[in-house]
């Protein structure tokens, strides 16, 4: 007896009909193994816990950064295509992050805004995520997901920020004041009744933090930001008349995470643990074009930047550079 | 087949089925201790903060098993205030994540050089951190079993058997004095059973739960004055 007349037997249907469900159910079961898997990226960030610098900084999120995602296309019948978005969370986590190291964050989404708070905007942070990587235990038969990131941070005067002909902010790469990278790094141990979604975007919480963690442990030791910081110290003892606590605060927030970067860091590359590498288009190091006016906000798209979209190929997406 | 053969072989079943179950429960346990300084009076009204480490590449200690130390202390000792974990590291976020946290008792002075660290602190009443450091795996498994699935029916047949080991080690600082004052570890393995004649049927060793169970009962013992 057939498998088919058997289930029209059982549930009283005809042959053809059942045969027809059980082709679906088998087919649906085989592409179950390679379906397409998504994530988009939650969680709860704390604020950070220390005293603000007094600094007013403006912030630009390119839309590679806000919208940031990455695909990767399975390479076999057994893997499953993956579609990672980070770019809400990130800018979710930069935010309470910000807000928390700075005096005062200005979101810089247009040219109304750069011209009205041109006088008081200290300096203007550009966030890129330059590489991402991951790892599942499928890849690497290590029971560990994993997510590895490196962020380029550009801090740049307001004054170099320009507006250009279609309404887009642009600023002059040589007219930055810091650039740096900061790595990070998140892993979570594989664990009953989680499934991959859940553990690939508690990875990515984690790093994400790490990155926070890295940034905020590194921002007043990086020489160019010093320099910048004791200007604005200097500035302000200046027309105070007397010392500013702004030189003094980086040095205090180093002297605590001394302690543990020199002890241990997460590994600077995933690629040590066997990762796979998934390159993300984003804004690269050297990217000028900024924003356009008519942005929605809090997402400033970046000038010729379309690369928010997925690239499975792993390329990095070239953008048009200014002037 | 009679019936007499019938209940020979059901007997002898069962008794292979008790003797897996009497296996089943069978961890054995290693403690180890080494401590200073005990607080002879307990610790009052001071609170204690148990954190795990993860910063190696290959492990996380699990934030189950410290939770559970958690509530095995307090559950012995009721009047122990234990803070959550997670709602500490989230309260002086960044300062003790993977990349951040101090590896010395020494290095907490240099945290305390931040006002709003020092302050959380205070309000606190910290008196002791203790940071467990470990990890549960499966070790070699053996046996085999094959499922199947048709119209109405489905079931497994087969034997599996595989191992589990745990170890784990707490150090315990004094917060006041920024000292360690104690190590404590645990050691446990065990063998878990899964034969299946129709359904499986897990019968899992209680490692972690035996290694919990170790290492707070030491660390309750430490810190408390009714023990």
């Amino acid at each position: 007896m057939g498998v088919a007349s058997l289930a029209s037997t059982i549930f009283d249907r005809e042959p053809s009909v059942i045969g027809r469900w059980l082709l679906l159910l088998c087919l649906t079961l085989l592409g179950a193994g390679c379906a397409s898997k998504q994530v988009v990226v939650e969680g709860k960030f704390p604020s950070p816990l220390l005293d603000p610098l007094p600094v007013t900084m403006g912030v630009i999120y390119p839309s590679a950064f806000a919208q940031h995602e990455f695909f990767d296309e399975a390479k076999g019948r057994a893997e499953s295509d993956w579609l990672v978005k980070t770019g809400e969370a990130q800018v979710e986590f930069w935010d309470i992050l910000l807000t928390g190291l700075f005096d005062e964050v200005v979101h810089i989404r247009d040219w109304e805004t750069v011209q009205a708070r041109s006088r008081d905007i200290d300096g203007v942070l550009i966030p890129a995520i330059a590489e991402l990587q991951y790892t599942i235990p499928t890849h690497t038969n290590v029971k560990v997901y994993e997510i590895w990131m490196r962020y380029e941070f550009r801090l740049v005067d307001i004054g170099a920020i320009h507006q250009q002909e279609d309404g887009a902010l642009s600023f002059n790469p040589e007219e930055r004041i810091a650039q740096w990278p900061i790595t990070a790094y998140g892993k979570t141990p594989t664990a009953f009744l989680q499934s991959d979604e859940e553990a690939v975007n508690l990875a990515a919480v984690v790093a994400l933090r790490d990155a926070g963690a890295h940034f905020i442990t590194t921002f007043g030791r990086t020489p160019d930001v010093a320099a910048w910081l004791n200007d604005i110290a200097n500035r302000a003892a200046t027309e105070a008349g007397g010392d500013s606590p702004v030189a003094r605060q980086p040095e205090s927030q180093a002297a605590a995470a001394s302690i543990s970067e020199s002890e241990h860091t997460p590994p600077a590359d995933a690629s040590s643990a066997g990762t796979s590498s998934v390159s993300v288009a984003d804004t690269p190091v050297d990217t000028s074009p900024i924003a356009k006016p008519d942005e929605a906000a809090g997402k400033p798209k970046v000038a010729g930047d379309e690369s928010s979209e997925t690239d499975s190929a792993g390329s990095v997406a070239d953008v048009e550079a200014s002037s | 087949m009679n019936f007499s053969e019938l209940v020979s072989r059901v007997s002898k079943s069962l008794s292979l089925g008790l003797l897996i179950v009497a296996l089943g429960g069978c961890v054995s346990a290693t403690v180890d201790e080494m401590t200073y300084n005990e607080p002879v009076a307990g610790i009052g009204e001071s609170s204690v903060v148990i954190l795990g480490r993860r910063h190696a590449p290959d492990y996380d200690t699990e934030f189950d098993f410290i939770e559970c130390i958690g509530d095995h202390i307090h559950s012995g000792d009721p009047s122990i205030e234990v803070i959550n974990e997670i709602a500490f590291i989230n309260e002086f976020y960044p300062w003790f994540e993977p990349r951040t946290a101090p590896m010395q008792p020494q290095t907490i002075d240099r945290l305390l050089q931040l006002p709003p660290v020092a302050d959380r602190f205070a309000e606190m009443k910290l008196e002791y951190m203790i940071w467990i450091d470990g990890k549960t795996i499966d070790t070699d498994s053996t046996g085999s079993m094959s499922c199947g699935i048709g119209p109405g029916v489905a079931g497994c047949f087969g034997f599996g058997t595989w191992g589990t080991e745990s170890e784990y080690e707490a150090t315990i600082w004094d917060f006041t004095d920024k000292v360690e004052v104690g190590r404590v570890s645990a050691a446990t393995s065990g063998q878990n059973y899964m034969p299946a004649v129709v359904v499986p049927i897990p019968i899992l060793a209680p490692v972690q739960g035996t290694a919990c169970d170790s290492l707070g009962d030491q660390l309750l013992e430490y810190l408390s004055a009714n023990h």
